[in-house]
């Protein structure tokens, strides 16, 4: 049996006296997923939570041993996140998130480098994010949630805003880091190609809970 | 029919005087209220006199006419990249160049307008009394602030994605270095915000200023500039409740980065140890004590500034409540300054910021903004 990559144990979160996830239990192999569910469902408060961005009820836990309440500095190492509708501060550059990313997460910069050409990154990575269109900036997010050495990377809506060219780079990049032991989580609205990506599951946010399939 | 310089005047000169009253009010009081009016011609042809006689005083007002230069460039490049205006690239871009250039000077000199009208008047003061060289000055100065400008337009025009504060240094800093997360919010303030750091400033600097003032009175009491202290302190309120905002809306992203509580807490003392530097050059030059007086009033001050941005790390700490829980903090830390127990009072200070910024940090959120 495959060993357990994320396990989340009694997650509950609320906004304000609201519930909005209610998890009892939930367990993923190494893989490709499809994170389902309608609008307001959830879905981008529970990739928050397991990145440990917003503060939850109960535990996750990474590779079986890396738990968020004990170890939140190792869990963050092993776990990226790439926000729908990323948001930066106006006067940094690409290259200031970069460096800051490589710094604290580490990982091989030659092979972000080489992500960054791919996407077409280098040409503007020395500019203010004030100056990014929509596009370039979902770029800058994705090519953070390859930094580091991530066991899990959940990319929320990653094939909205994006050309088709860096589309292609994109499916590449899921591909090769997936054979490498890295595990997705991708929300989309948007069908995800089966020619391009072979889905290990599909989870479906709904009534607070996510369920497998 | 309006002609395109009258449409334009609408969006750079009236747009500019309307948004400017209060600076034009304070400004003319200064100049025409605070002198009995019989005797107004009289003091400002004393007061040209003075500035043309003195090429120190000349400096001075040659600076206050750059410093509106610059205040006048500002707007004008402002007004570009607002929200809604992004129609002025396509349509200067589409008049031709001489046309334009008479464009730009006629925008310039209308808000530049206040200080070409006082130095017209200065230089004939100036040629009836013989002031021949500081009038040449006067003239090359005020030609020169209406050329530069339009070289600095055209370019912003061509260069849309060139914000203010990038030019080629910034760029160059850009290629060759990167922003410590320490100097993030200095940055936001310094880049987005620079009004509103430079009157806090100012105003600290204006406390300090009255303290020191008031110290000179008197016998030199280390008590009493932490007093003033306290004072400066509490004006960097505002900039704290900036902070809490800036970190919600840009700085999501830092909590997903695998870094330990403690040296997001150094990052954090280090915000406000940096932003109470002006305070502390201020300090150090006035202040008639030794260097561990110096350290204690140093050091009541970042721990009081820290304390107070760790209390907004409770989400349902608003504005009113901060307020309320600073004032009685300071009184509390006063009372200790006075009895002489300022560095049990930093210790306490130092941890009750720490004990809530370790328990808080991690789980912050904050509150959803409500409908009005």
């Amino acid at each position: 049996m495959s060993e357990t990559v994320i396990a989340l144990h009694a997650v509950k979160k609320s906004y304000q006296d609201t519930p909005v996830l209610d998890i009892a239990s939930l367990a993923l192999i190494p893989g490709i997923y499809w994170l389902q569910g309608e609008n307001g469902a959830g879905k981008t408060t529970c990739m928050k939570v397991m990145a440990g961005l917003i503060p939850f009820k109960g535990e996750i836990v990474l590779n079986g041993n890396v738990s968020s309440r004990q170890h939140p500095v190792q869990f963050r190492r092993l776990i990226n996140y790439a926000e729908a509708e990323p948001l930066y501060p106006s006067f940094l550059t690409g290259r200031d998130l970069l460096e800051l990313y490589l710094n604290t997460k580490g990982g091989d910069r030659e092979q972000i480098r080489a992500i960054s050409e791919k996407l077409g990154i280098d040409v503007f990575v020395n500019n203010p994010v004030s100056s990014y269109s929509s596009g370039m900036l979902k770029k800058l997010s994705l090519l953070l949630a390859f930094t580091g050495n991530p066991v899990l990377i959940l990319l929320d809506e990653p094939l909205i805003t994006i050309d088709v060219q860096a589309l292609r780079v994109l499916y590449d990049l899921i591909r090769s880091y997936s054979a490498k032991g890295v595990t997705f989580c991708i929300t989309s609205h948007q069908p995800i190609d089966p020619a391009e990506l072979t889905l290990t599951g599909t989870l479906k946010v709904a009534h607070k809970n996510i369920t497998l399939n | 029919m309006r002609t395109t310089i009258q449409i334009l005047q609408k969006i750079f000169t009236q747009r500019f005087y309307i948004q400017n009253t209060g600076f034009f009010l304070v400004l003319f009081y200064l100049l025409f209220g605070v002198v009995d009016g019989g005797n107004l011609i009289s003091y400002h042809t004393s007061l040209m006199l003075g500035f043309l006689g003195s090429y120190t005083f000349l400096l001075i007002v040659l600076l206050l006419w750059g410093l509106y230069a610059l205040k006048c460039v500002g707007f004008i490049l402002k007004t570009f990249q607002t929200p809604g205006y992004d129609f002025l690239y396509p349509t200067m871009g589409s008049i031709p160049k001489a046309t334009r250039g008479r464009i730009w000077l006629l925008l310039h000199m209308a808000i530049y307008m206040p200080v070409l009208v006082y130095a017209g008047i200065a230089l004939g003061v100036a040629v009836t009394h013989g002031f021949y060289l500081p009038a040449v000055i006067i003239v090359v100065f005020n030609v020169a602030m209406c050329i530069w400008p339009l070289l600095v337009y055209e370019r912003k025009l061509n260069h849309p994605d060139v914000l203010f504060f990038t030019g080629h240094l910034q760029r160059w800093l850009n290629r060759h270095f990167t922003k410590p997360p320490l100097l993030f919010f200095l940055y936001e303030l310094f880049t987005n915000y620079p009004r509103r750091i430079f009157s806090v400033k100012l105003f600290s600097a204006g406390v300090l200023w009255l303290t020191f003032f008031l110290l000179g009175q008197m016998e030199f009491d280390l008590r009493g500039l932490q007093l003033g202290i306290i004072l400066s302190v509490l004006l960097h309120m505002q900039l704290m409740l900036h902070h809490r905002s800036f970190d919600d809306s840009y700085l999501n992203f830092v909590q997903q980065l695998p870094v330990p509580l403690w040296k997001h807490y150094l990052r954090v003392m280090g915000i406000y140890f940096l932003l109470f530097v002006p305070e502390m050059v201020m300090i150090t030059i006035n202040a008639k004590t030794s260097l561990p007086g110096l350290l204690t009033c140093f050091a009541v001050a970042v721990s009081l500034l820290v304390l107070f941005r760790c209390l907004l790390y409770f989400s349902k700490v608003d504005a009113e409540i901060h307020l309320r829980y600073v004032l009685i903090i300071s009184f509390v830390v006063l009372f200790m300054i006075l009895g002489k127990y300022e560095w049990p009072a930093v210790l306490l200070l130092q941890t009750a910021s720490a004990i809530i910024f370790l328990a808080k940090y991690r789980t912050y959120e904050p509150l959803p903004k409500m409908e009005s």
